[in-house]
């Protein structure tokens, strides 16, 4: 939450946690393995070990520790450090070894040497069983005590302490379910709390409408405290556009009083206060309008693409395809397209920005809409809370760049600056 | 007319999705799939309503004919359905369902088949109907019954617009239908498939369409029927190879599974495409 860590989740359920360094460069940190696949016996399936989200709770000491989660269960992770270890003791030599007894002379009290520097983490909690669908994400509230989990039909509220559900450390805050499953129209895609708010959580869904709920008013929050939801222009309706209009995601601005919703061609700002509009609309890729038959076919038009804010709120940030992903400065409408690929970014090199064209090519860093490679997907990206640092994911890679010329505040578009590109697998940085 | 081609590749498209999701790591994504049965509910409306636009049927005299072939086709396949499992011989849809398949494929697979039969039974009894009116009797039977069949089942019974209520054969039919129905759904639970996530469709806007389009005639495509009769008549092996056969000729998809096949097949005949999704 300082922004001095990084933590990466892959497909294989590994986490890789990386660490600023005094130079203001990203180096791992630390690498555990957080879930491992599993089998459900009573529905015969397999569980998937991808690491679906991961949040980081507030730092209180030195220690660090995060949620992550899989399609069914959410482990709690400390990570902390050992830089010292007890030596001399009077039972066991230096390898562990048992001594004999009748060898000792004297006893001594153990002392702590330091030794070289230790990562570990170490699971402390391991929240199961709860889900009956997949697990889309989790948010830890303002009051750091609870968190929730929201899966398709159900968000729970959970207590950081307790594990084990019967002692009501779990609850259901919002059900979904309907009575009869074929009556199903709509599953929750994304849950978040609100950044100072304990008692408020949004939430959006399948159908495009974001709910924001109110803890107080109803222990289960079925009737919402507000539904956010743009009315959609019946002219441009196609096969195509209930699955268009889900939402892939949601986050709260820092300051609480904006939400960006992502939708599969857009991402919208809205005002906690007003709702039957978003205050701004950013089409990420519209030129993907007319090609969205092939793009349903080659299932990317289910991708979930993240969105994020940096730190004062003036700009956001989203992925796209080929590698590239979008920023729109909030103030002055502009926006750039970069593109996060080795080919094009060296170490320290300057980023140029990329521009998608439907017919022919005026300028050589044009791309053709065509050309564009669906492969290769910005699904997750993340902006350091304070500077100008963003992560992006791009399949096996992490890119981290910084914005040199203005470290904070308005951002220089044009000045980006790549840092170190390791090897990581599907990660979602947090 | 474009559009109906569209319609029709997208909804196979999204047979292929649900199908193949069945067999995906992790289970079945209850988002995607609600997604992809949004699509071919919506691709499903145009293609319908296209298909009203276009070619008006005059199939009363052959009518006739088809329905005793049917009668006696449906009589073969209920008490077979009534068995408790199916020979994979019977079944050439399993046959070429993949070897690794865990019991859901089999019980998919009796589901596939019932509900074929019933389709069978009903697509017979609608042809020979006039009326308008929304078949309660037919409503009833569904409900019970996984979400795809009610869909496939109240869809056509509001396209098609020949339902009648509680006529003579309907009733007859009542009985060894509402058990096949509960047949399958027994089957689905035994197989413990989680609740399937296919949308009901909603039956009005379709119901209103029906009326408006009553004069046209009856909605069955002779030719489907007639497709229908040869692969009912020669059991399911012959669906397999009537479906090579078509697919080849019609799609140029490339075929992974056999319920891709059946897709292919099935979207020809209005009524049983949801077929897959009842194998789902």
């Amino acid at each position: 939450q300082s922004g001095e860590f990084l933590a990466t989740g892959d497909k294989g359920g590994r986490v890789v946690i990386f660490q600023r360094e005094p130079q203001g460069e990203y180096n791992v940190y630390s690498t555990f393995q957080s879930h491992d696949p599993e089998f459900d016996y009573l529905k015969s399936l397999e569980i998937e070990e991808k690491i679906n989200k991961i949040r980081w709770l507030p730092q209180l000491h030195s220690a660090l520790f995060l949620l992550t989660t899989n399609d069914k269960t959410i482990k709690l992770w400390k990570v902390s450090e050992r830089d010292k270890q007890p030596e001399g003791y009077n039972l066991k030599d230096e390898e562990g070894r048992v001594k004999d007894i009748s060898k000792i002379t004297s006893l001594q009290v153990p002392v702590l040497r330091p030794m070289d520097l230790l990562v570990e983490a170490s699971p402390r909690r391991v929240f199961s069983n709860a889900h009956a669908y997949h697990i889309n994400s989790i948010s830890i509230n303002s009051d750091c005590e609870t968190y929730l989990s929201a899966d398709d039909l159900r968000i729970n509220l959970w207590n950081l302490s307790i594990t084990d559900r019967s002692f009501t450390g779990v609850s259901d805050i919002v059900d979904l379910k309907p009575d009869n499953m074929e009556d199903l129209t709509e599953v929750i895609t994304v849950a978040e709390f609100h950044p100072h708010h304990c008692h408020l959580l949004a939430f959006s869904s399948s159908t495009g409408t974001t709910r924001l709920c109110d803890m107080r008013s109803r222990a289960l929050c079925d009737q919402h405290a507000k539904l956010f939801e743009e009315a959609v222009d019946p002219a441009s309706r196609s096969f195509f556009s209930e699955l268009i209009s889900s939402v892939s995601d949601v986050k709260f601005s820092h300051s609480g009083r904006y939400l960006l919703t992502r939708d599969y061609l857009s991402a919208k700002v809205w005002d906690l206060n007003m709702e039957k509009k978003p205050v701004e609309t950013y089409q990420v890729h519209d030129y993907l309008r007319s090609k969205l038959c092939t793009l349903y076919e080659s299932d990317c038009i289910f991708d979930k693409f993240e969105c994020a804010w940096n730190g004062t709120d003036s700009v956001i940030m989203t992925g796209a395809y080929n590698n590239f992903f979008r920023m729109f400065d909030r103030a002055s409408r502009r926006d750039v397209t970069l593109e996060a690929s080795r080919e094009v970014c060296k170490r320290r090199a300057v980023l140029r920005p990329r521009r998608v064209c439907i017919g022919r090519k005026r300028r050589e860093s044009d791309i053709c809409v065509d050309s564009l490679d669906f492969r290769k997907k910005v699904l997750h990206t993340a902006w350091h809370p304070t500077d100008n640092i963003i992560a992006i994911a791009a399949r096996n890679n992490l890119y981290i760049f910084q914005d040199r010329h203005s470290p904070s505040g308005h951002h220089g578009v044009h000045r980006i600056e790549q840092e170190t590109p390791p090897q990581l697998e599907d990660t979602p940085p947090q | 007319m474009e559009y109906k081609v569209e319609a029709h590749r997208i909804m196979s498209i999204s047979l292929g999705k649900i199908y193949n999701s069945r067999v995906q790591r992790g289970g079945i994504k209850l988002h995607k799939n609600l997604l992809v049965s949004l699509v071919l509910r919506s691709a499903r409306q145009v293609y319908l309503s296209d298909y009203y636009a276009g070619v008006c049927l005059n199939a009363q005299h052959i009518e006739a004919k088809e329905w005793e072939l049917m009668d006696a086709d449906r009589e073969k396949l209920i008490p077979e359905s009534e068995a408790a499992q199916p020979s994979s011989a019977d079944c050439g849809v399993s046959e070429a369902a993949q070897p690794g398949q865990t019991r859901t494929t089999g019980g998919a697979q009796l589901c596939l088949k019932r509900h074929v039969g019933a389709e069978d039974g009903r697509a017979s009894r609608l042809q020979e109907k006039d009326s308008d009116s929304l078949d309660p009797s037919d409503v009833a039977v569904t409900s019970p019954v996984s979400p795809a069949i009610s869909e496939t089942q109240c869809g056509s019974s509001d396209c098609e617009t020949d339902a009648d209520a509680a006529v003579t054969e309907g009733d007859s039919r009542q009985p060894p239908k509402d058990h096949a129905c509960s047949h399958r759904k027994r089957s689905a639970e035994e197989t413990g498939v989680s609740e399937t996530p296919v949308k009901r469709t909603k039956v009005t806007p379709n119901a209103i369409v029906a009326n408006n389009e009553i004069e046209e005639g009856e909605e069955m495509d002779t030719s489907n029927v007639s497709n229908l009769i040869t692969i009912f008549g020669s059991g399911f092996s012959g669906l397999l190879s009537k479906d090579s056969a078509k697919s080849e000729s019609e799609t140029d998809d490339s075929d992974s599974g056999s319920g891709q096949i059946c897709c292919e097949q099935m979207l020809k005949n209005l009524n049983p495409w949801t077929t897959a999704i009842v194998a789902f």
